[in-house]
């Protein structure tokens, strides 16, 4: 230890006034695990994107191993030894292991390709990092934890001496993250160094050697870690810059009303696998029920059958002892279910629209909106003009194209059509990805509101601190089945581990 | 196909200016090529504008021209809304004129009312013919752009197969076309010594009807599935419904085109009847910005064309090709000059999440 | 019907397939990389006429042939600026190439040749001489007595297959067109890739164009490509994005239209506009068929940009 073989000084990149990255500087070791560290929205992913040569900085200087470099693309940066893991997998799915791994070898002055000599190689690979992958299999076929260590092998295939993993837990569980530490061990036994984006301060302390903290583009610290010393509570206050309040100001909920009912409900996603198995459970009037799990584990699928687009295999739902089960988007719409979706820009907004415009994209057919044959222009305008003004949309004039909103007033467009009309149920799923602190604070503080107004809530969401400042229970998802359905004040600890899929035989709440 | 390079724009100074552009630069690389061919551009564009202006009777020419390319390319401009590749105006077309033509020969009735009737069976015709290509898309996924462009061949050829065999008129010689369509059915004419017909009242109508429906909320749902199905989806919209209706609507403007032609020029069928106005159509909508009224305007600026491509190939002897030049270089500078546009509102106020 | 009949009609369908064949093989490498090219229709027209003037005036069918090669490529570079570079709409460039191809074609022939009574020709490729094998009852017949374009296009065939399942350029061209970001993230320059299958593409679609005046006639005139790359582009989706199942739908579409043709010879009483429209309905059914199950290359018809996500 104790030599660098990356430096990065200064490093600067504005996306058009936003400053993702301010004159940051960052340096890895050889042979260790560094953290980096930070909220969504830091800059970690945009200074990473720059070293491997997919974004080009606005100012600043790369080293490696004390040479100066400047890196135009993957290409390069590969050449140079540098690979990244990214957060979506860079596998293309209709293809095999082996192919992908041969995807970008770059060997070839003969370019043909090599099946059985790439195969060979991912076998020795695979055993001497105990990484255990079929070289053969579809990639469409693997899990994700075996996807990602199909990326592993790709970058160890590369000869990479400096591997970025972007975020590798995000989509894991706890025992996937533990496999990946290990792997990650006898990566740095044999001498690579890691860079490992995080907003986990457990993961970061657990394998990381050293850790540099972001926060808003800027460097805001820089520190080795020792496992008995460092304090979470330390790297917490240098990633948020301030105390997190975890209390938010909630009324008992007494109502035992039933705003939702689900029954028992499967489900196959699009290629006819069961991404639900026989749920059940109940949303009440004035409660936040929040669905916790790891991505990918049904969340999706059962926000499209609560919401009408995506049919049932079997079980009833049930709204204000209406069947919907069959029911379209629309006649669940008109039921004053309102529903938040993950992907706001694809799924959320027309981004090429206007905020007025957005607003009533599920009611502009009625009155006032729709006078006799015509749109009224004039009322969706006034009503915008309330509705930025309710919900704090920061914009000079309610004929902005919401593209040219950032994510927390996106999100704020949503919120306020959806709430419009004063709905029942509001399902909302992961509302505050990707949002600054100040709009995710707000957001949240708008779920317990409307819970407090009577509103049946449910939340979908994989930010436990989320769930546990906002939750009235806590439904634990896990492969579509429900873990368990569980009080708060069973802890972070307790709904991590069902979120894992270990039973315990945990009583309903 | 996500990006719609074309914007939906309001018609305005601002918006008017690249289509203006666009054809500018056209109407330059045009004169290289007749350079090139060894013509004189400026006979070449004289003759152009004399033909297509020059006396009243060109000038009405122009005028009857237009019509069925205003028409169609309306039809087009719906689809294009919703980010379906309607790209067959020539079947569309022709599918109404084929049972404009049918209802009058076949049926013995009262004038009127055999106009009323062709009018509502061309209307229905392209409905349904639309619907079919809209169920095709919506229900099989089979893409619209390969389905329009072979019923473009298939119509023809059933058209050719109609004059040549079961509706060719027995009374003609053997000319491959129908009977004639009584007279009293026909639009009547607006200017003697023209054949400029009343027709053009009923474009006139069509374009105001397709004006005021944008401003509808079924205009409206048409431009939202366009933009994100997703969208639509999600707040309610029945998507493949309103892929179904869109290629309808679609399809109906184009039959109703074929309509009054039928009843305005042609009076019966005749083997390849629409020519090359179905393509003519989807670069009209283009330089029309998909609005409207710029429909309209860019549908008298290429039925001047193509009027006028007659007389130059006649006076000047500049092969009419030039026209078909001049139109494909339109829509690539049309698709030049929209991502300019974007780059340039990008650079104006976009703001990105890091 | 004679067995003379049906040696004929076989070895016509291999005649007639050969454009819609070679044509479709240049855009499995363009589809497959995620462009969907309706310019073609206006490439093979271009390249068709160019194949002619150029063998009219060097009296050499070779020549012809490079030359629509090469006219291919660039007029397809046009298309692929468009639909790469500039990102533009790929069926809005598409339709506006195929109008200006086949209106320069149309206007550079009257330039070049002037307005003749009797077309102008050429002597087009012979028929090869496969000495023995030609006279094998039924085979040689149906296999062994076409010109030079023929067994260019059923070469192709085989080099297209070890293309896009042996080289690293056609493993390429399959991730650019099913997953770009991730061929990005790898190293591969998602737009090269795309740039070179579509004028591999345009290519193909040049030998296309001088089959046609060079193989099939030996005359050029106008609207001779007829939708024959339209066609193509309908045998590339049935035969999803194979090479050798695109020969067979190739064979298909060409035997249809031969079939037409010999039938209408004989005097069959079938309308022959029916018969003609056959190829077409064909497609229509067959593209109907196929749709729900065919899987699209995920990126198709989507330009790449990095920005977006």
């Amino acid at each position: 230890m104790g030599e660098a073989i990356l430096q990065m000084k200064g490093i600067s990149k504005f996306f058009g006034d936003m400053a993702a990255n301010d004159n940051v500087n960052f340096s890895l070791e050889k042979g260790t695990v560094h953290g980096l560290l930070g909220e969504n929205g830091a800059g970690k992913t945009t200074l990473m994107n720059v070293l491997f040569g997919l974004l080009k900085p606005d100012g600043g200087t790369i080293f490696i191993e004390g040479n100066p470099v400047t890196i135009h693309s993957p290409a390069q940066a590969m050449e140079l030894g540098i690979g990244m893991v990214h957060q979506h997998f860079m596998l293309v799915p209709t293809m095999t292991v082996t192919e992908n791994v041969m995807l970008g070898l770059h060997l070839p002055k003969f370019p043909l390709l090599n099946p059985s000599l790439v195969k060979q190689r991912i076998n020795e690979l695979s055993q001497q990092f105990a990484l255990d992958v079929d070289p053969d299999a579809l990639i469409s076929q693997l899990s994700v934890g075996q996807q990602q260590r199909v990326e592993i092998i790709t970058a160890l295939y590369h000869e990479t001496t400096i591997l970025i993993l972007d975020e590798p837990t995000a989509v894991l569980t706890p025992d996937e993250a533990k496999e990946l530490f290990v792997i990650l061990r006898t990566l740095k036994a044999h001498g690579t160094s890691v860079v490992l984006i995080s907003h986990k301060l457990e993961e970061i302390i657990a394998i990381a050697d050293e850790v540099t903290v972001l926060r808003n583009g800027e460097l805001v610290g820089f520190t080795k870690i020792d496992k008995e010393v460092t304090r979470k509570e330390d790297l917490s206050a240098m990633m948020v810059g301030r105390e997190v309040s975890f209390d938010f100001k909630k009324q008992k909920g007494t109502s035992m009303h039933e705003v939702l009912s689900v029954r028992e409900l499967c489900v196959n996603n699009e290629r006819g696998v069961q991404a639900l198995d026989h749920m059940t459970f109940t949303v009440r009037r004035g409660e936040i029920l929040a669905i916790a799990g790891v991505d990918g584990n049904g969340q999706k699928e059962l926000c499209e059958v609560l919401t009408g687009l995506r049919q049932p295999g079997s079980g009833a739902i049930t709204l204000n002892g209406n069947d919907i089960t069959q029911a379209s988007p629309k006649q669940i719409n008109e039921l004053n279910v309102a529903y938040v979706p993950e992907d706001r820009q694809k799924s959320g907004l027309i981004m090429d629209w206007d905020i007025s415009k957005n607003l009533v994209l599920k009611n502009f057919r009625k009155k006032p909106f729709t006078k006799g044959l015509f749109l009224s222009k004039k009322e969706m305008d006034e009503a915008a003009e309330q509705a930025v003004e309710a919900f704090k949309i920061k914009t000079d004039q309610v004929s902005t194209l919401v593209k040219n909103l950032s994510g927390g007033n996106q999100q704020k467009v949503i919120l306020a059509r959806e709430l419009a009309t004063d709905p029942d149920l509001l399902i909302v799923s992961h509302p505050t990805r990707g949002l600054d602190i100040g709009a995710m604070e707000y957001v949240r503080s708008i779920l317990i509101a409307k819970r407090n107004a009577g509103v049946g809530v449910l939340l979908v969401s994989a930010d436990l601190e989320e769930i546990f400042q906002t939750a009235d229970r806590i439904l634990v998802i896990y492969n579509g089945r429900v873990m368990g359905i569980v009080n708060p004040d069973v802890g972070i600890q307790k709904v991590g581990q069902m979120m894992a899929g270990i039973t315990t035989g945990e009583a309903h709440a | 196909m996500r990006n719609l390079v074309i914007k939906q724009a309001r018609l305005g100074i601002q918006n008017l200016l690249p289509s203006l552009i666009s054809v500018l630069l056209a109407c330059v690389v045009t004169t290289f090529i007749l350079l090139l061919g060894g013509y004189s551009p400026v006979a070449a564009f004289t003759n152009l504008f004399a033909g297509a202006f020059g006396n009243p009777y060109r000038l009405s020419e122009t005028f009857v021209k237009a019509i069925p390319i205003a028409v169609i390319a309306l039809g087009t401009s719906v689809a294009f809304r919703a980010q379906l590749w309607n790209i067959g105006g020539n079947s569309q077309y022709t599918v109404g004129a084929i049972v404009a033509v049918a209802v009058n020969i076949y049926l013995d009735l009262p004038p009127l009312l055999l106009f009323l009737l062709s009018f509502l069976a061309a209307l229905l015709a392209g409905l349904l013919f639309g619907s079919l290509l809209g169920l095709m898309k919506a229900k099989l996924n089979a893409n619209e752009v390969i389905t329009t462009l072979m019923f473009d061949y298939i119509v023809a050829f059933l058209l050719s197969w109609l004059v040549y065999g079961p509706m060719m008129d027995p009374e003609g010689g053997g000319f491959p076309q129908t009977a004639l369509i009584p007279d009293a059915v026909m639009f009547h004419k607006l200017l003697a010594g023209t054949r400029l017909h009343t027709g053009l009242f009923v474009a006139l109508v069509l374009v105001i009807l397709l004006y005021l429906f944008w401003k509808t909320p079924q205009g409206l749902t048409i431009n939202m599935v366009g933009h994100s199905k997703s969208v639509a989806k999600a707040s309610g919209i029945n998507v493949s419904k309103t892929i179904v209706f869109t290629m309808a609507l679609s399809a109906a403007f184009a039959a109703l085109a074929g309509w009054i032609d039928a009843l305005g020029i042609h009076g019966r069928l005749q083997d390849n009847l629409p020519g090359t106005l179905g393509s003519v159509a989807i670069v009209v909508a283009l330089l029309g910005r998909l609005h409207p009224i710029g429909i309209a305007f860019s549908a008298i600026f290429f039925s001047a064309l193509m009027v006028g491509g007659n007389t130059m190939q006649r006076f000047a002897g500049i092969p009419f090709s030039l026209v078909t030049i001049i139109q494909g270089l339109v829509i690539i500078f049309v698709i030049c000059g929209s991502v300019f546009e974007i780059a340039h509102s990008r650079k104006q106020g976009g703001s990105h999440d890091a | 019907m004679t067995l003379d009949f049906i040696i004929s009609l076989l070895g016509g369908t291999l005649r007639t397939s050969t454009p819609i064949l070679l044509a479709a093989l240049g855009q499995i490498y363009t589809q497959k990389s995620g462009i969907l090219d309706l310019s073609v229709e206006g490439t093979m027209t271009v390249s068709c006429l160019a194949a002619f003037v150029a063998a009219f005036y060097s009296q050499s069918l070779f020549i012809g042939m490079l030359v629509a090669v090469v006219v291919g490529l660039m007029y397809s570079a046009l298309m692929a600026f468009l639909c790469i570079t500039i990102k533009a709409n790929q069926v809005i460039a598409g339709t506006a190439l195929t109008m200006l191809g086949t209106g320069l074609a149309s206007f550079m022939y009257r330039v070049i040749f002037g307005i003749r009574e009797l077309p102008p020709v050429i002597k087009s490729c012979q028929n090869l001489d496969f000495g023995f094998l030609s006279r094998i009852p039924i085979i040689g017949p149906i296999l062994f007595t076409h010109n030079i374009t023929i067994y260019i296009a059923l070469g192709l065939v085989v080099v297209t297959w070890f293309v896009m399942n042996k080289t690293v350029f056609g493993l390429e061209v399959h991730a650019v067109g099913e997953y770009p970001r991730a061929a990005d993230s790898k190293g591969i320059k998602v737009s090269v890739i795309r740039y070179a299958s579509v004028l591999l593409g345009g290519m193909y679609s040049g030998l296309a164009g001088a089959s046609m005046s060079l193989g099939f006639m030996n005359t050029y005139t106008d609207h001779m490509i007829a939708g024959r790359g339209f066609i193509a582009i309908a045998v590339v989706v049935f035969a999803r994005w194979s090479p050798v199942k695109a020969l067979g739908a190739a064979l298909l579409f060409g035997g249809a239209n031969t079939l037409q043709m010999r039938m209408q010879s004989i005097g069959v009483d079938i309308p022959n506009q029916l018969l003609q429209a056959l190829p077409y309905i064909l497609t229509v059914i067959v593209l109907l068929g196929v749709s729900k199950h065919v899987n699209f290359p995920a990126a198709f018809g989507v330009p790449y940009s990095r920005k977006d996500n």
